[in-house]
This record gives C-alpha cells, sequence and structure tokens, in this order.
C-alpha cells in the first residue's frame, strides 16, 4: 500500500494535490483514499491532506501515521511544531519539499532520516504559491512509477473543472511539467505493507490519570491569552512600514487592522506586530501615502536578520 | 443628527486595542475588524454570549482574546443565555454581592445564520421582555464557519457552496433591521468596520442607554465571498458608496441614515471585486441580474430622498 501526505497552507491546493494523486491511482485500477484534515484554522494555517492506494482493498482508516512520502508545499512550515510534518518519517520515507535551501541543509537541520528531494521555488509554478502544490502532485505522481501520464492528465482533468480554462490549463502545465522532470531522478517512493493487526505497534500513548475537575481544566482568569498563540506563522507576505513616508494617521491602519496586531507609540507612528500579524495586508492597501510595502515572508526575514 | 458622543473625529478613536491577538480568524476576516472596533471602546466590562458561529473559535479553551468573560450557547439561544446573564447580574446587585460598579454589559455575538435565521424567535422574545443587553451580528452572508452555504443573509445572485448555478442564490437579503425595529427596541444600528467613525458613534451610543439595543455590521468575508484579503476593508467601503450597506440608525421611533453616499458608486464597483459574483460578468454580462441588482439599491435610496 501506498501512504502519502501532503503538508502546506490553508487555499495552497494542498487538498486539491491529494484529490488529484487519488484520483489518478484510481484511474489506474488502485483501491484509493484520499481525504483532507484541517481544525478550526482557516486560510494560512497547516493543513494537511492524505492519500492511501492499494491494490488490495484498504482496510486502515484515518490520519496516516507512518507515511511513504511526505510533500510539504511550503516549507516555512518546516519548523512550525504544530504542522507535525515528520512525523512517523523513517528511513524509507521520501521527504518532497518546495524549497530553494538543498536537500542536505534539512537533511541537516532537522536530522531527517528518510531522503530529502527539495524543488526550488522559483521554477515551481514560476514561482507562485499556488502552484507548488500542483508541481508537488506532478512529481509524486512520476516518483511513485506506477502511475501513467495520460492518468494524471485525466485525473488534472476531472479535478480542475471547477477552475476557469486559463487557470486550469496553468494549473494542468505545471504538474505534467514536473511530472516529465523527475523522469531523470533514480529516486522512487517504495510502497509498504498494509498494517497487520500481529506487527502492529501502538502508538506512543501518554497515560493522563483520573484527576479531579479543576486539575484537568483549571479555570483561567487572565484576559486575553489568545496573545500566547503566534499567528504571524500563518503570514506568506509580511507588511513592512517605511517611516520616513509615514503620515502618522494611525487612526487608519491601525483601526483597519482586523487584527488589532498594529500599535501606536508614543510619537503617533504605528508598529506591526510581526508575532500576530496574518500577512492579510490590509494596511498596505489602506495606507494613503503607500508608506506599506509587502515582501515574501522568508526574503523579509532573511533581510532582518531572523534567519541564518 | 447631532453627534454628543467623545468621537468627533477619526483621532477620537481609540489608540489602544484591547482585543487580544492571535485569534484563529481567517486573514482579513471583516467580522474581527468590526468587533476590535467595538470591543475598543466597550471594554472589558462586558460579558460576551456567543450563538454558535466563526467566533464561537475566538475562546477555545485555554485561549481567548477578551479580557472578560464569554459564555457559549447554542446557535439558537444566544438571546435566552443573555437573560441568565443579565438575571444573575442584577441579582448579584440587589443583594450587594457586587458594587454597581462592577456591573458588566451583556453582549450576544452572532453570525448571520442565528441573527436571521434559526436565532431570530430568541432575539425577538428578548426584545418583547425588553432585555438590557447588545446584540451583535456580524454579518457575512452566509453560513461562513461551515463552508459558506446560503442564509437569510444571502443577497440575490450570490454564489455559495449552496447555490452554484449561473444565477447564483435565487432568494433576497432579508431586512433584518426593519424586522428588529418594527419591536420597538430601544436602539437599531448598521455599523462597518471600514466606516470606525460612524461605528464608534453608534457603539458610544448604544452603550449609554438601556434595553435592548441591537447592531447589524457588514462582514466582508474573504474566504466566504472569494477575493483577496487585502480588499477587506476596501470591499466595506465600496458596500457604502455604491448604497449596498445603508448606514442608519432607529432611535426613538425613528430610522435615521447617519451617512448618505452623495454621489452613489454603480453597485458594479462593489460585485466585480468578489469572486462570489463573477458568474455576473463572465463568461458573458448578466445584464439582466445587474440591472436588478442597481434597481433594488435605487429604489431603497429614492424612497430615503424623497420621504
Amino acid at each position: 500500500m501506498y501512504r502519502i501526505r501532503f503538508h502546506g497552507r490553508g487555499g495552497q491546493g494542498v487538498k486539491t494535490a491529494s484529490r488529484i494523486l487519488g484520483r489518478a491511482f484510481f484511474k489506474e485500477g488502485y483501491d484509493v483514499q484520499d481525504a483532507p484534515r484541517y481544525g478550526a484554522e482557516r486560510r494560512g494555517a497547516p493543513i494537511f491532506a492524505y492519500v492511501r492506494a492499494s491494490r488490495t482493498p484498504i482496510h486502515e482508516r484515518g490520519i496516516i501515521q507512518r507515511p511513504d512520502c511526505i510533500v510539504v508545499v511550503d516549507d516555512t512550515l518546516m519548523p512550525v511544531p504544530a504542522a507535525a510534518i515528520l512525523q512517523g518519517c523513517e528511513q524509507k520515507t521520501l521527504v518532497l519539499i518546495i524549497s530553494d535551501l538543498p536537500a542536505e541543509k534539512w537533511t541537516h537541520r532537522l536530522q531527517i532520516q528518510g531522503k530529502v528531494l527539495c524543488l526550488p521555488k522559483s521554477v515551481a509554478g514560476k514561482g507562485s504559491p499556488l502552484l507548488w502544490g500542483m508541481a508537488c502532485v506532478g512529481a509524486v505522481t512520476r516518483l511513485l512509477g506506477v502511475l501513467s501520464r495520460e492518468a494524471l492528465t485525466d485525473a488534472l482533468r476531472q479535478e480542475l473543472v471547477t477552475l476557469d480554462s486559463a487557470a486550469a490549463e496553468q494549473s494542468s502545465s505545471t504538474a505534467l511539467q514536473y511530472f516529465d522532470k523527475m523522469a531523470a531522478t533514480q529516486i522512487v517512493i517504495q510502497e509498504s505493507s498494509p498494517a497487520a493487526a500481529t506487527t502492529y505497534t501502538s502508538p506512543r500513548w501518554l497515560d493522563m490519570p483520573m484527576e479531579i475537575g479543576p486539575q484537568t481544566a483549571p479555570a483561567i482568569y487572565a484576559g486575553a491569552t489568545s496573545e500566547k498563540l503566534a499567528t504571524g506563522l500563518w503570514r506568506t507576505q509580511r507588511p513592512i512600514i517605511d517611516y520616513t513616508v509615514c503620515n502618522r494617521c494611525w487612526w487608519l491602519c491601525s483601526t483597519f487592522c482586523p487584527e488589532g496586531a498594529i500599535h501606536v507609540d508614543s510619537e503617533g507612528f504605528p508598529q506591526i506586530d510581526y508575532t500576530h500579524c496574518k500577512g492579510c495586508l490590509v494596511c498596505l492597501v489602506q495606507c494613503p501615502t503607500h508608506a506599506i510595502q509587502a515582501l515574501p515572508e522568508q526574503e523579509a526575514s532573511r533581510l532582518s536578520g531572523e534567519e541564518k | 443628527m447631532t453627534n454628543t458622543t467623545a468621537f468627533k473625529s477619526k483621532r477620537d478613536l481609540p489608540q489602544k486595542h484591547i482585543l487580544g491577538t492571535g485569534t484563529p480568524m481567517c486573514p482579513g476576516c471583516g467580522g474581527l475588524a468590526a468587533l476590535h472596533e467595538i470591543y475598543d471602546i466597550m471594554g472589558d466590562k462586558t460579558v460576551f454570549v456567543n450563538a454558535a458561529g466563526c467566533m464561537t473559535l475566538l475562546s477555545v479553551y485555554p485561549f481567548t482574546p477578551f479580557r472578560g468573560a464569554w459564555l457559549y450557547t447554542a446557535m439558537a439561544s444566544a438571546p435566552a443565555g443573555a437573560q441568565g446573564v443579565r438575571d444573575a447580574l442584577d441579582i448579584l446587585k440587589a443583594k450587594r454581592t457586587i458594587k454597581p460598579d462592577d456591573d458588566l454589559e451583556v453582549i450576544v455575538l452572532t453570525g448571520d445564520g442565528s441573527a436571521y435565521g434559526m436565532g431570530i424567535s430568541a432575539t425577538s422574545g428578548a426584545i418583547d421582555r425588553d432585555l438590557n443587553f447588545i446584540y451583535l451580528c456580524y454579518d457575512n452572508e452566509g453560513y461562513g464557519n461551515t463552508g459558506h452555504q446560503y442564509s437569510a443573509a444571502t443577497p440575490h445572485g450570490v454564489k455559495t457552496a449552496t447555490s452554484k448555478g449561473s444565477r447564483g442564490y435565487p432568494g433576497y437579503k432579508k431586512d433584518l433591521f426593519s424586522i428588529w425595529a418594527a419591536h420597538k427596541p430601544t436602539y437599531v444600528a448598521t455599523i462597518i468596520a471600514a466606516e470606525p467613525l460612524d461605528l464608534a458613534q453608534k457603539i458610544a451610543k448604544a452603550s449609554s442607554l438601556n434595553g435592548p439595543r441591537l447592531l447589524l455590521a457588514l462582514a466582508p468575508c474573504p474566504t466566504g465571498w472569494s477575493f483577496d484579503p487585502s480588499l477587506s476593508i476596501e470591499i466595506g467601503k465600496k458596500a457604502v458608496q455604491t448604497g449596498v450597506w445603508p448606514l442608519k440608525e432607529y432611535v426613538d421611533g425613528e430610522v435615521v441614515h447617519t451617512k448618505i453616499p452623495k454621489n452613489r458608486l454603480p453597485v458594479e464597483e462593489y460585485l466585480k471585486l468578489q469572486g462570489r459574483y463573477d458568474h455576473l460578468f463572465h463568461p458573458q454580462r448578466d445584464k439582466k441580474t445587474l440591472q436588478e441588482i442597481q434597481d433594488r439599491i435605487d429604489a431603497y435610496w429614492h424612497k430615503v430622498e424623497y420621504n
């Protein structure tokens, strides 16, 4: 059985990618499960989707614990613990990342046991994040070695039917281009056997002894505890204020910021709280003097020296 | 209309934002924008009674953006929850268990699914009982939390998850403002985050009054309406400038428009920014539907201007 898990952010086509792959497997006569998983989080927040495919009926259910391939559509998620990208990664697992960093760097940084393959961002989908998912599904389909180009073409046509024709064409051609590109690599995603009751090892459960109510669910009287959640991780574009152009009309950007993440300092200058700014860029659109510009998050963090 | 509140100009708007950041709302959420502007004015001496909806997710234990209390109710029964909280506070005050200064304002927070639909009966009952509370609906014109199915607040012709055909939603947006006003409560107002001064004046006014006070905030929704999150406020401004969203209030038995757009923009300026209206422009212009939408807005403002 093949088990493939896609990770990305809401809005990056992760769900569509898993559906396309599932559909391609189905065309080749496989039994298939494909399912997206997301919780209460929204566009920009980490989500994942997974595909199981087998020549025999699939009895496994639920989230894939030991994937044969992990696909990471957005490498800014790699260090986010909540995204749990490397969960269940073993030596035989292929980790496919859309990233400008070399594979060795990721292997070293996160001590990845499996093989790592990186597709550069600039090339994947001409740099548009919306096409990264398409690049991934094209590449994975080829790396599996058991799916034909025709099955992928058919799956793309069926799954992208809701897009307008120009967008569908661009998505399809990106996927097919990556299918062709992968012909040159020797890497093959290895199938693994279905989980059997006899060899099944249970997850590492945490024993939680029964406790009295106030201990298991203590009352919290502190206000604004949501500030502990760093929603800045959702951001793909970073708004940056050029204070030489800023007019100090804080009542615009600071009021309009839906998050309330623009504070006003004692001199009346707006200050963006990057720990919580989700990067919606309402401030950029509303700033009358165009003092706010947006930079891709990774470039911005490189420039400000946050990333080594 | 004379403005007797402390908010005379935009410079009087709150500089400090006290609603906690880090919420799970989508980037560019028009409802969150309105809520934080309102909360900056209402402050932490408030109890929010939340009907099921997107904003249920604001307070997921142990996290909350509020500095005061919050109570979660089922989708149809937030005003009933508010009644319980109000009564409890009144009893505590009568018993002198809390000082009059420690009293809290009870605020119902619901989306349009609840306000226009399944919660309208409980709301009507609460107004009948002259419940002393504020009711705030963030109206994103559909069941946004579950994938944007149409609701009783969905405008004519809109594409939603349950109206995907080439003509969109066949029904018409319910006139909740008038339904509320027909109950003759203390105060009713429409607001929008894109007009923060108008919003601040109305919130200040509502806070100064007693009895049922109901607020209807149009909440542009990037996810459900299909537009780039950065346009959230721009679309709100266009809703006002095109006359789609009349800013008005009902007080002392009269409806007053607080901002009458002088040169109303054609409604297309608002519609074309949103993917949910895309089918009216592509592949061909749906002239009939576009004209119908424009005619309805013109008829509304004709009544306002010549009454």
